[in-house]
């Protein structure tokens, strides 16, 4: 029987074989262009991280380096700064983030007047320019911005938050929240549309008040696009050249230089090619190792 | 109980009210600005009316001699209209393949691009420089178009959408004699407009914002776009408030207003297709 049907599969009949030849021209040239500009890229971001590239357009003189740039990595306290600072991003970025776009989205769903308008409101920031922002910002926060004046004027000595040492970088963060809680607000919005009606009511049948109706009902039932958020978040978090270039250039001094800015002034200023790239891969695995984690955590959370 | 539930709601509203202007209040200090002359800008309290009004800043940035926004702004126009144009043939071709097609290999292949969505673009700036370099469009807006028109995530939205079309459809198309070809410009790609349409206005707002593209793969300043020039213009007038705001919105303006229009594909698109940023 098995055998039959190893024979029946693989001789396959001429539509069949027809419609395999459409299929692949169908889908070839976008596996060419997919190979050219992601596949290939990415192969080779791996290669050049182990070899001792400088000027990026310099490829003779290759020479394999083993781990050489990775351990220069690790040794240098500058590039492990910047990899701290990445991680003091996302521990303000992203727990904001969640709670606040959860939060928004749970009050909205509740019944609020003029929902749509107000749901608007706050998608808005995240479809703008954020390099327009960032101008826009530098002056709402800066010397004589009128934030300062005001506070001033209530006689507080408010600080210039962007140009702070300490606080830039949570206030980069909390620009960057600004900018992308409205994509996590609707997302959630979404999700909490499908959760049962019957479901709630029953609940507060049994007498659950409105707080434990969303710890119990609500939190477990949408899971499953938290966890996907909480993923493409902490992905995010890490991906902030823009924000962080736009608002504050790395500045000032070191304090908002993160990876990504580092990777690219390392590619870009300093010319370290292969250097930088061995960085990128470390956030390559980074990130891999956190969605692995995440992706093995989720069986104890997320409810499908 | 019932006039306590609509104080309640009242109050959430006004709440939330708040929030929402937090969020818009940055967007109206730039228009109101814009049109301000630049030493009133920072006087406090704001006001929203400029008085005097003055339209010389936004004069100005397309007659400064120094900053060419007229260039920029016709490069950023016709990069996107291509990134657009593209985009929607190419990816929805592709999802069909993926979709309406039975070949062999097919779920193996879309693993693979699947998978390829875990890769940060981070990783890819130095290779990518290299490929665009030795195809020659370093420096020009291919760099930024063709990358963004493989974008694994959007054949993926698509392709969902075409498996949700019956496939009872294209079965009565293809006896009566239909080729896939026919079927996808006739049937499948009419059908998921709604799809195709969130997709566009997406792949508009990422094409136009887009920062770090442009700001590593183009050099000739002619051929720069918005979101760098932007830049370059704040960093070179730092003092003057009113030309900056009005670059700003400058840069904003053609975002603002497709939201503005299209705000319900915008969010109903994010609820229902799942866009992620």
């Amino acid at each position: 029987m098995k055998k039959k049907n190893r024979a029946v599969k693989t001789k396959m009949t001429k539509a069949e074989k027809k419609e395999t030849l459409t299929g692949y021209l169908f889908v070839a040239p976008y596996l060419i262009f997919f190979l050219i500009f992601t596949g290939i890229p990415f192969l080779v971001a791996i290669g050049l991280s182990f070899v001792n590239v400088k000027y990026i357009t310099q490829l003779d003189n290759l020479k394999f380096v083993g781990l050489r740039n990775f351990e220069k990595i690790f040794a240098s306290k500058e590039i492990m700064q910047s990899l701290w600072r990445t991680f003091e991003y996302s521990l303000v970025y992203v727990p904001l983030i969640m709670i606040v776009g959860f939060g928004l989205a749970v009050i909205l769903n509740k019944g609020v007047y003029l929902k749509n308008t107000l749901r608007s409101m706050m998608f808005l920031p995240y479809v703008s320019n954020m390099v327009a922002v960032a101008v826009i910002f530098k002056v709402l926060l800066g010397t004589n911005g009128p934030l300062v004046q005001g506070l001033r004027s209530l006689g507080f000595d408010p600080p210039i938050l962007l140009q702070d040492i300490k606080l830039a970088l949570p206030t980069v963060a909390v620009i960057a929240v600004w900018k992308s809680v409205g994509l996590n607000m609707v997302t959630y919005l979404g999700a909490l549309q499908d959760v049962p009606k019957e479901l709630l009511e029953a609940a507060q049948i049994d007498g659950a008040n409105r707080w434990q109706r969303v710890r119990h009902v609500i939190i477990p039932m949408i899971s499953p696009t938290t966890f996907f958020l909480l993923i493409s978040s902490i992905t995010g978090s890490l991906q902030n050249f823009t924000v962080i270039q736009s608002l504050t250039d790395g500045g000032p001094g070191q304090a908002t230089t993160v990876m990504s800015v580092n990777i690219v002034r390392t590619a870009f200023s300093k010319y370290e090619t292969s250097l930088a790239s061995a960085m990128a891969l470390i956030m390559f695995v980074i990130v891999m190792a956190i969605t692995l984690i995440q992706w093995r955590g989720q069986k104890k959370w997320v409810n499908y | 109980m019932e006039m306590k539930n609509k104080i309640i709601k009242g109050v959430t509203t006004l709440v939330l009210l708040a929030v929402g202007l937090v969020c818009i209040f940055p967007f109206i200090f730039m228009v109101s600005s814009s049109f301000k002359l630049s030493g009133d800008v920072m006087k406090f309290p704001f006001t929203l009316i400029p008085d005097p009004f003055t339209l010389d800043n936004i004069k100005g940035l397309f007659t400064n001699g120094i900053y060419n926004f007229q260039k920029w702004y016709v490069n950023t126009i016709v990069m996107t209209a291509l990134t657009i144009g593209i985009k929607i043939f190419f990816v929805s071709f592709t999802a069909y393949g993926f979709s309406k097609i039975k070949f062999k290999g097919r779920d193996a292949i879309f693993l693979v691009l699947l998978s390829a969505m875990m890769i940060p673009s981070d990783i890819m700036i130095l290779p990518r420089y290299m490929i665009f370099k030795n195809l020659h469009i370093l420096d020009t807006m291919w760099a930024l178009i063709l990358p963004s028109c493989v974008d694994v995530y959007f054949v993926f939205l698509l392709r969902q959408s075409f498996i949700s079309i019956p496939e009872s459809i294209s079965e009565a198309a293809k006896i009566d004699g239909c080729s896939h070809f026919a079927i996808y410009r006739k049937i499948v790609f009419p059908l998921a407009k709604p799809a195709i349409a969130t997709m566009s206005l997406f792949s508009f707002v990422w094409a136009w914002n887009d920062y770090m593209g442009p700001y590593l793969y183009i050099n000739t300043m002619d051929k720069q776009m918005l979101s760098v020039g932007v830049k370059l213009f704040s960093s070179g007038l730092t003092q003057d408030y009113g030309a900056q705001m009005a670059a700003a919105t400058v840069v904003l303006l053609p975002i603002l207003i497709a939201f503005l229009f299209c705000q319900r594909f915008f969010i109903e698109g994010v609820a229902s297709t799942g866009v992620k940023g």
